[in-house]
């Protein structure tokens, strides 16, 4: 019996016990679900960022999904179907770089990426002065930000949409913002064509309240009144601001509900972000029309870009789906809400 | 100590077989050697060849008659050694008679080849061993030379060594490629990064308050909010008309494409106000719009919340 069992080539093992939705039960669509794995063997690092990259993911993807060397992309596809996984994401490597490629499952379109630079997780704390991961941190999918894209490019368009669905839609009026956590950026520089990806954790703060009081809210810890004559000297103190306090005039917000103890609602709060997580600059190569085949769509260098090695898989698909697919999304996004937040563009439509 | 040593080991080499004969002829060579008149050792055995040899030392003592008086002292004591030896000892009956005959030669003579015996048996056994120390010796420069292929071997080696590090070193180079660590310092870049993504929260946040918090149709000012309200209705319409939402957001969005117009000028409630509607020429004359059903939504829309609020 074990033997007719291993012979299933993909194991994969969802992080959490309890079923997850497949369907979003407030904006009754379809939760976005990816599994983020590996071609080929890769150096050390390339692994962490890989793992690092399942993290972000988190909730919708399988963190302990494993890979056996002689699983092909169509072991991937097939478990994908039954599972409800909509969004591959690969990372290969070459002598080059390494590469990211974002794929939509069934038949959707291939972006390759290519990895400038990437910094990992734990690069990232030992980097920081105070690092702070918060207990349920991953409990809740995040949101993401893409600015600098504009409405211009047809493949920045297709990024923009492809990295959208990739996370699952927030409703705005009954969304909590306890559950809004972690951000992930991306940040289109249009001299240099590069895509910069970060990822946050959003921490709040109430703002207009001496740190003092604030420090002593929040940490519990009696304050040492040896020197003072009054509490009230305590209280009324004028300490002096930190730097980063100046700059928060266009970064507080009114809260809609209390949000621990110490942000209340309808007073302001600070909003803190705090880098986690990987850092990448990714670079746009190529878009294909299939999942790691079919037609080019777009390409950074021209039609002579051999550097990948490809996966043959499906039939190559037409257009004409692609277009589909394309309004598709576009479609879906009129009918449920967005939880998007674009800076130059005021209407996406 | 060595000596024994050196005894044993032949008997060892000797197979076994001969080890108990060995092993007394041994003992007996050693006692021979060592002890000085104590004769307890069997003579029977040795009666034989003993004979002749007496009869070669005999003829090699008559034909050397210059040496003789060298000889007769050590022969002297000799005899002394052989005539305590012979009360001891168990004689034979040839010897008794060679003794007799011979009687100068019987007593020097067994004296001397027993001690020329014991001393060339031991002689001969101890050359065994020796030649073999000898070649022990010889593995001696053997091992040195040995210890320069060991020597050359090590210093393969560790070239060999050397180059698999370089190419560990090289891979692990490329496997590192791309891979930069983040600087301390709070880069200007990374701040700016850092500041747009905070923007981006500031204004969802302050969507979904006002979403939340906020009256129906408060601000219109952003087409964040617009597009909030515009679903808000939208849900109503669902719950009270049970219609399909293509068409009324179709219209809806037509409707509400204006985001700067409102400013909080009269009534805070959007239907209140005068131009509720009617901003858009389209909708303007919406009773006159051929398309009765959707007419009929925005009649019924703006009647029943009303109700609602009484």
């Amino acid at each position: 019996m074990a033997r007719f069992k291993n012979k299933k080539k993909v194991i994969v093992k969802p992080v959490a016990k309890k079923k997850q939705p497949t369907v979003d039960h407030i904006t009754g669509s379809k939760i976005p679900m990816s599994f983020v794995f590996s071609r080929g063997k890769l150096p050390g690092p390339l692994r962490q960022l890989q793992m690092d990259l399942r993290k972000l993911m988190l909730p919708y993807t399988a963190l302990n999904l494993k890979e056996k060397k002689r699983n092909n992309l169509k072991d991937f596809l097939n478990v994908a179907g039954p599972m409800g996984v909509t969004h591959f994401l690969i990372i290969s490597k070459t002598t080059t770089a390494p590469y990211l490629r974002v794929a939509r499952t069934p038949q959707g379109p291939t972006l390759t990426f290519k990895i400038h630079e990437y910094s990992l997780a734990v690069d990232v704390i030992k980097s920081q002065l105070r690092p702070r991961c918060p207990q349920d941190l991953f409990k809740n999918a995040p949101l993401i930000v893409l600015s600098g894209f504009g409405t211009g490019d047809q493949h920045l368009k297709l990024t923009t949409i492809m990295f959208q669905n990739i996370f699952p839609a927030i409703d705005i009026n009954t969304v909590k913002l306890s559950s809004c956590q972690r951000i992930v950026l991306l940040n289109y520089n249009k001299d240099t064509k590069l895509i910069d990806f970060r990822h946050y954790s959003i921490r709040l703060q109430p703002v207009g309240v001496s740190r003092r009081i604030r420090k002593f809210v929040q940490n519990h810890q009696v304050p040492d009144l040896r020197n003072l004559q009054d509490v009230s000297d305590f209280v009324t103190k004028a300490g002096y601001g930190s730097e980063s306090e100046a700059d928060d005039e266009a970064a507080t917000v009114t809260l809609a509900s209390d949000l621990g103890r110490v942000n209340r609602a309808s007073t302001k709060s600070a909003v803190k972000l705090q880098e986690i997580g990987p850092r990448m600059t990714l670079q746009l190569i190529k878009i294909e029309e299939g999942l790691c085949s079919g037609g080019v769509i777009f390409s950074e260098y021209g039609s002579g870009d051999g550097k990948k090695k490809q996966d043959n898989e499906e039939d190559p698909e037409d257009q004409e789906d692609e277009d589909e697919d394309r309004e598709d999304i576009v479609q879906d996004e009129e009918d449920h809400e967005e939880n998007i937040v674009e800076d130059d563009d005021e209407d996406v439509d | 100590m060595a000596e024994r040593i050196h005894v044993a080991e032949p008997a060892k080499v000797q197979k076994k077989r001969k080890l108990g004969k060995k092993d007394s002829k041994a003992k007996k060579n050693t006692k021979k050697a060592m002890l000085q008149g104590i004769g307890q050792s069997k003579v029977k055995k040795i009666d034989i060849k003993m004979k002749k040899l007496f009869r070669k030392r005999a003829r090699e003592y008559n034909s050397d008659d210059d040496e003789g008086d060298h000889d007769s002292s050590s022969m002297a004591v000799i005899r002394d050694e052989e005539f305590s030896e012979e009360e001891k000892m168990e004689v034979d009956a040839e010897l008794d008679n060679i003794l007799p005959d011979d009687e100068e030669n019987g007593e020097i003579l067994p004296g001397i080849t027993k001690f020329a015996e014991g001393c060339r048996a031991f002689r001969l056994a101890f050359r065994s061993i020796i030649k073999k120390n000898v070649l022990d010796d010889s593995l001696g420069p053997v091992l040195s030379a040995h210890k320069k292929l060991i020597a050359e071997k090590l210093a393969e080696e560790e070239a060999e060594r050397k180059v698999k590090v370089e190419v560990k070193k090289e891979k692990h180079l490329i496997g590192e490629k791309g891979h930069v660590k983040p600087a301390n310092y709070f880069d200007s870049h990374e701040k700016f990064l850092t500041g747009v993504a905070t923007k981006g929260v500031v204004k969802l946040f302050n969507a979904v308050n006002k979403a939340q918090h906020a009256q129906k149709g408060l601000n219109l000012m952003r087409s964040k909010d617009a597009k909030a309200i515009r679903k808000r209705r939208k849900e109503t319409f669902f719950s009270e008309l049970g219609k399909t939402s293509k068409p009324a957001a179709n219209t809806l969005t037509k409707g509400h494409a204006s985001p700067d117009q409102r400013d909080g000028e009269g009534p805070a409630w959007a239907p209140l106000r005068d131009n509720y509607m009617l901003t858009n020429p389209k909708l303007k004359d919406w009773d006159k719009i051929p398309e009765a059903t959707v007419a009929d939504e925005f009649r019924r829309m703006s009647e029943q919340p009303c109700s609602d609020d009484d």
